[in-house]
């Protein structure tokens, strides 16, 4: 999906959206403050294209509603609708660089695990051993 | 080396490159057997994979989803039907293993005997003593990492790599069971502590179901096909498999498969083996209906399709005020419990579960669980500024306690052709009709209660419940049962159909009973103890004319 998707007036429709799903609170910034119907949206779409087609419905008829009252009958009566919006918002949402530092999240990096040494589980273990009856044989 | 050419007779044809089917490649052709695999799907590897992108959470929703239906794949056949629970698999070089937990789990040696011990289902024509060997070899094949001795367990030969730390979320949870006086045992993983065969050693990023970057999770395509490559195996992906065709004997010829674009061939075989999971078997043998076999081939018993176990499956969170580090990798098993695993006398169910302590993911994954567990509070309590109590409380902190319960082989649990949707290729999807017992729900009922008490003794600050997942975890077992009576299953203890003399089937398919183990360390192992025999029966094979 290229082209004029999302419009100026999409992107503000979801920004409108996307603060009522996630608004400032906590010490962390509302969804439109990080760009979520920015870049990141279109990072999302890319990642996840088969909610672009449905959103971008979304967001059309969002146009006519007043987001807030929009957003809660989604909620209650249009899960599956509910769904595309949330995720979307969401997923965009947690790929902005400044939303991972503030929650400590340096997203699924590599950090080398070692086998050195004695696990610190061991007396444990033991215990495990001290009352288990011991598997049966059945020939 | 002879490497068969196309359309040339082959010596075995095998119809799947996922983990059983890989298995008997490579072992059968390392014996000189010519061998020609047939994969509807391709090859996946580091290029395809998410796991080191910052979408990685995303890409789990929709291309690397486990459920077939919500992937679409080009090589993903259509599962249709209203089921309880609807399987899930990955359909390409490697099967499920491309996707897999890589969670390594032998069965128990009751498993193979619920008839006996507890009046239900049936007994297993073989036992566990029978599959020892196997097991350690195909350990040994996966690079296993892992710690043996576990008293719950049969004697089993020590795994090939020392097990991976079990991190802040294994220490939480055995501390609860430590309190509580329950079984509990350090993972074992299809995924290397160090570097070992054509593994490297885990870097703990923790997407293991979207593929593995690092190269250390056991996976087909580096740990058996490029064995069986070099010892001449011939591998052809594109090529759905639509019909295993007969002889006037009532002998296997080969497989009847269309490639990409849909033009027909066929391979013809001295032998054929299916391997294309418990799903797939049923469906490709239903397909292969003919007026000698009317219902299906390999079907006397009428049971091809029948008792699809899939092993329920529920997860109990524990969200603790500590931080657990928790979506650190590997996602293969912290540690497993086999506490509730056997029967006892005082519960309302008979068999049991198996528990796997697993880290809690990243903070989409612990919004969405969240939001799960408070919806019923009302939209405030999750959304708006409530929305990031997720991240201040559950992301880091939680880890998950996973039950996958044995369900009992029942005929309506089934699998069948849709008599209307069909693949890519034009042939009738599966249909999958598969309801959750009262036994089934009475067990995990229980056991989440256990489940509860266990994450509390953990020191969880509270605990997020889940019902029965509605998508399974991709074991899909029982729909060709292995038995003695020709009369009640459709292979023998060999895997060898009893109607068909040079048909076998390898895959899950094959399971006369679940257990409540991750199936796939007893399909390998089951699936070298059955090409080990062909080798060594090799003359007397029948074979068509
Ligand atoms: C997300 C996920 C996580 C899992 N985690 C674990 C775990 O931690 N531990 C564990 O023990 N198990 C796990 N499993 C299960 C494991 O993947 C399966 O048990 C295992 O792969 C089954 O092996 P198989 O040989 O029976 O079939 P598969 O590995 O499923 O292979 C079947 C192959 O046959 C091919 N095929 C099917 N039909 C046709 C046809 N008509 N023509 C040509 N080719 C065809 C398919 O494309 C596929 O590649 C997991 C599965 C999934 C999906
Ligand atoms: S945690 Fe280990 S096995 Fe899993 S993806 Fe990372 S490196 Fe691979």
């Amino acid at each position: 999906m290229s082209g004029t998707w999302p419009t100026q007036t999409q992107r503000l429709t979801l920004a409108q959206l996307a603060d009522i799903l996630v608004a400032e609170g906590l010490g962390m910034p509302a969804a439109s403050a990080v760009g979520v119907a920015d870049g990141l949206l279109d990072r999302c779409l890319d990642a996840a294209p088969a909610l672009a087609e449905p959103l971008k419905a979304l967001l059309d008829e969002a146009q006519h509603s007043e987001p807030d009252a929009f957003v809660r009958q989604l909620a209650e009566h249009r899960p599956d609708d509910f769904t595309v919006l949330s995720t979307a918002v969401v997923g965009a949402y947690f790929l902005s660089a400044q939303v991972r530092r503030l929650i400590g999240y340096p997203g699924q990096q590599p950090s080398p695990l070692s086998v050195a040494g004695e696990p610190d589980y061991l007396d444990m273990l033991e215990r495990v051993y001290e009352r288990h009856p011991g598997h049966q044989e059945y020939p | 080396m002879r490497r068969p050419q196309p359309g040339v007779a082959a010596d075995v044809v095998i119809v799947g490159s996922g983990a059983s089917g890989a298995v008997a490649a490579a072992h059968l052709a390392a014996a000189g057997f010519e061998v020609v695999c047939l994969e509807q799907g391709d090859w996946t590897g580091p290029a395809d994979y998410m796991s080191d992108r910052p979408e990685a959470e995303l890409a789990w929703i929709e291309k690397w989803s486990p459920d077939p239906n919500t992937r679409r794949g080009p090589a993903d056949y259509p599962l249709t039907g209203e089921a309880d629970v609807r399987p899930v698999m990955y359909n390409g070089v490697g099967g499920g293993l491309v996707q897999w937990a890589a969670m390594w789990q032998p069965l128990l040696a009751s498993d193979f005997k619920a008839r006996t011990l507890d009046g239900v289902a049936d007994d297993w024509p073989i036992n566990w003593s029978d599959l020892a060997e196997p097991y350690a070899q195909v350990a040994r094949e996966m690079s296993v990492s892992g710690l043996g001795d576990d008293p719950a367990l049969p004697e089993l030969e020590p795994y090939p790599n020392p097990p991976i730390p079990i991190g802040r979320i294994g220490m939480a949870a055995a501390r609860g069971m430590d309190r509580l006086g329950w079984h509990w045992w350090p993972g074992s993983n299809a995924i290397a502590s160090r570097s070992h065969r054509s593994l490297q050693a885990c870097q703990r990023r923790g997407t293991c179901m979207m593929g593995c970057p690092e190269n250390a999770k056991a996976t087909p395509s580096l740990t058996h096909w490029p064995s069986a490559l070099a010892a001449g195996a011939r591998l052809v992906t594109g090529a759905r498999v639509a019909q295993i065709p007969i002889d006037e004997r009532g002998r296997a010829r080969g497989a009847v498969y269309l490639d990409r674009d849909g033009v027909e061939h066929l391979q013809p075989a001295q032998v054929v083996i299916l391997a294309a999971n418990a799903v797939g078997t049923a469906r490709l043998l239903l397909l292969s209906a003919s007026p000698r076999f009317p219902d299906g081939l390999a079907n006397s018993s009428g049971l091809v399709g029948r008792r699809l176990m899939q092993h329920p499956y529920r997860t109990v969170t524990a969200v603790c005020e500590d931080f657990l580090d928790s979506w650190q990798g590997p996602w293969g098993q912290s540690i497993y419990s086999l506490e509730f695993a056997e029967t006892h006398p005082d519960r309302d169910f008979v068999r049991g579960t198996k528990w796997m302590v697993m880290p809690h993911g990243g903070p989409m994954f612990a919004a969405a669980e969240y939001q799960e567990a408070h919806r019923h509070e009302g939209f405030d309590a999750v959304w708006g500024p409530a929305f990031h109590r997720a991240g201040a409380e559950v992301f880091g902190h939680a880890f998950t306690w996973g039950i996958q319960a044995e369900d009992l082989p029942e005929d309506a649990n089934r699998v069948v052709l849709d008599p209307a949707v069909r693949d890519s290729s034009g042939l009738p999807a599966a249909r999958i009709e598969y309801r959750v017992s009262d036994n089934t729900r009475r067990m995990l009922d229980f056991n989440v209660a256990r489940a509860v008490e266990a994450a509390e003794a953990a020191g969880a600050a509270s605990t997020m419940v889940r019902d029965i997942w509605p998508t399974g975890i991709g074991h899909v077992l029982g729909t060709t049962r292995m038995g003695d009576d020709p009369r009640c299953s459709v292979v023998d203890r060999w895997c060898r159909a009893h109607d068909v003399a040079n048909l076998y089937i390898i895959d899950g398919g094959v399971f006369v009973t679940g257990g409540s183990a991750n199936p796939t360390a007893t399909i390998m192992a089951n699936a070298l103890r059955v090409v080990d025999h062909m080798i060594q029966s090799r003359a007397s094979q029948e074979v068509p004319s």
